[in-house]
């Protein structure tokens, strides 16, 4: 299961579904495009003009933030199950989506007259992430040391305090209660080639930070003698590997919202199947994010519901963070009954 | 030959918070010489390993590193100089051996981590002269107590530095393991002229692998010189507080050091 040649065979595998699951999700939607024409119309040689306008206008940026998005969180959680010690750690205990959401509500209930809030929703989600993210790092930095057991204390509280005053908030506020359930939830749903540009800076930057994070990320999980003494500064490398699975996680949230268990389910399955090595393990549970969240995006847009909202009267797809929250659960329980005995 | 010391602690003190632990301590190594570090509980042995390696710094008094003030090398300067095998260290679940030597070149390589020819050679080297070349892509915890230490030691070695420093190498083996790897130190000091420093408890192993036993006691050298010198039975009674026989055994020729009570005081 561990020898280089079933990593390299399963990583390929892995790269293989990623590729099948984007071309199927262009082709998916009101109007069925087999895969030829959906492979033709992405390299500007379409069948049918119309193939163009729908491949590439109306579902790829949609597709494209299912690779971006699948990614950073894959490799959020990543790097904060080393940062951490704890395979349990996911991009949510950065107090990034608590932040992002109150940050949202907050916007929502206030609203101050804006013409059309909605399309500044993402940048005040990513203000509020980043700030819940500083927040959490200042909250349990102590005489300029961070240690694994307080940030998870520190999140865990920060969460709480955060999802108790976005609850507030809701209780009073009719405007945000709408507003906000598909960024409880997170959802990619009508994501527009505009999201992707918001998400494509921290992606860009962040993803091969990341991934040459590994080997720092290595040294931090042997215990804090021996990474000082081969020569990693501890503190600052915590602070760096924190403070990059905050940025990605904050890219992430901005477009879609609290998606969960990607973040926790990608990098726990590439532990099982490459070993502890980060330089393995970060690439692998960036490209299994990648096939959970465009697999789980694909099974949410085929089945639509129609919300009891007044003011709606349209049939939408099931937001993705729903999907991966029901169908991830039991596929994690399973993977971690095999992997700890 | 290099007359520059390897390591110098001049006049170091060093602590934890309030607690003092070195108390104004003198000791230089010589190159090419296994130097074993006795002493009670808490008197301070683990502390002058962390100090000649800058993973405590110093409260006063100075450390030399090739004859340099060791405040003005890097962290990965000071890993390219002398390797640490810490008392427990570890390792997350399913790292292999070959994996945790690769950490050892972490001082070597740059920002894309390439091992080069020269790091796949020390690796190699270090895997062969631990004997772990067939155990190399076996996870870590599913190896054996002695196989494991050496796993550290291989760690240590492909770091490339002159200088090991091993604090309780032997410690949870048992006996044939504890020979294995002390053997294992003794020829590398031969074969690669390196320079050990040994934190031991068992005093027969100081005095039959060491090629000099400093003594500690609260923070300060009481003893240092060759083993036979240094382990008499005034010491053991003065520094350990046990009455103690101390013969060499004629068939071996070793040195043995018998602990038979606290004096019945």
């Amino acid at each position: 299961m561990r020898s280089a040649r079933a990593f390299a065979a399963l990583t390929l595998l892995a790269a293989v579904a990623a590729v099948v699951l984007f071309v199927l999700h262009l082709g998916l939607g009101t109007v069925w495009i087999p895969p030829d024409r959906v492979v033709l119309a992405l390299l500007d040689r379409p069948t049918d003009p119309t193939d163009l306008t729908i491949v590439r206008e109306l579902r790829l940026p949609r597709a494209i933030l299912g690779l971006l998005v699948g990614s950073m969180l894959g490799l959020s959680g990543a790097l904060l199950q080393v940062v951490m010690r704890n395979r349990l750690a996911e991009p949510g205990l950065t107090g990034v989506s608590t932040g992002g959401i109150f940050a949202a509500v907050l916007f929502l209930a206030g609203t101050w007259g804006l013409p059309s809030p909605g399309q500044l929703l993402p940048f005040v989600v990513l203000v509020g992430a980043l700030a819940g993210g500083a927040l959490v790092l200042f909250a349990s930095s102590f005489r300029g040391r961070i240690d694994p057991l307080r940030l998870i204390l520190t999140a865990v509280i920060v969460n709480a305090v955060l999802g108790s005053l976005t609850s507030i908030v809701m209780l009073n506020s009719q405007q945000a209660l709408g507003g906000i359930l598909s960024w409880l939830i997170g959802s990619l749903n009508g994501r527009v080639w505009d999201d992707v540009w918001l998400a494509l800076p921290w992606a860009a930057a962040g993803v091969p930070a990341a991934l040459l994070a590994a080997r720092a990320a290595n040294l931090l999980q042997l215990d804090d003698e021996s990474g000082r003494a081969l020569g990693l500064p501890l503190q600052p490398a915590r602070v760096a590997l924190f403070g990059l699975a905050a940025l990605l996680a904050a890219g992430a949230v901005s477009v879609s919202g609290a998606i969960a268990f990607v973040g926790l389910m990608a990098p726990n399955a590439a532990r099982v199947i490459a070993g502890a090595d980060a330089r393995r393990v970060f690439p692998l549970a960036a490209l299994i994010g990648c096939v959970l969240l465009l697999a789980a995006d694909l099974v949410a847009q085929s089945l639509s519901i129609k919300p009891p909202i007044p003011s709606s009267s349209a049939r939408v797809g099931l937001p993705v963070g729903a999907v991966l929250a029901v169908f991830g659960a039991p596929l994690l329980i399973t993977l971690i009954r095999r992997s700890i005995r | 030959m290099n007359h520059v010391e390897p390591i110098r602690l001049a006049q170091v003190s060093a602590g934890y918070g309030q607690r003092v632990v070195l108390d104004g301590l003198d000791l230089g190594l010589r190159q090419g010489t296994i130097t074993a570090i006795v002493g009670p509980n808490g008197s301070g042995k683990s502390t002058v390993i962390r100090a000649m390696a800058r993973l405590l710094p110093t409260r006063s008094g100075v450390v030399l590193l090739d004859g340099q003030d060791i405040r003005s090398f890097g962290s990965r300067g000071i890993a390219r100089l002398v390797s640490v095998l810490p008392q427990s260290p570890s390792s997350p679940p399913g790292l292999t051996v070959r994996e945790l030597v690769e950490l050892g070149r972490f001082p070597h390589t740059g920002l894309f981590g390439r091992l080069g020819a020269e790091g796949v050679l020390a690796v190699e080297s270090a895997l062969t002269l631990t004997g772990l070349t067939d155990f190399a892509e076996r996870p870590l915890d599913e190896l054996s107590g002695g196989e494991r230490q050496r796993a550290w030691v291989a760690l240590a070695l492909a770091q490339g530095a002159s200088t090991l420093l091993l604090d309780e190498p032997t410690t949870f083996l048992d006996v044939r393991h504890q020979f294995e790897v002390l053997d294992l130190v003794a020829s590398l000091c031969t074969s690669r002229d390196m320079t050990v420093v040994m934190v031991l408890h068992d005093l027969v192993h100081a005095a039959n692998y060491a090629d000099r036993v400093v003594v500690v006691d609260d923070g300060r050298i009481v003893a240092d010189g060759a083993p036979a010198e240094v382990l008499t039975v005034e010491l053991m009674q003065s520094v350990f507080g046990v009455a103690a026989r101390i013969f060499t055994d004629a068939e071996s020729g070793r040195m043995f050091c018998l602990p038979i009570g606290t004096g019945g005081s």
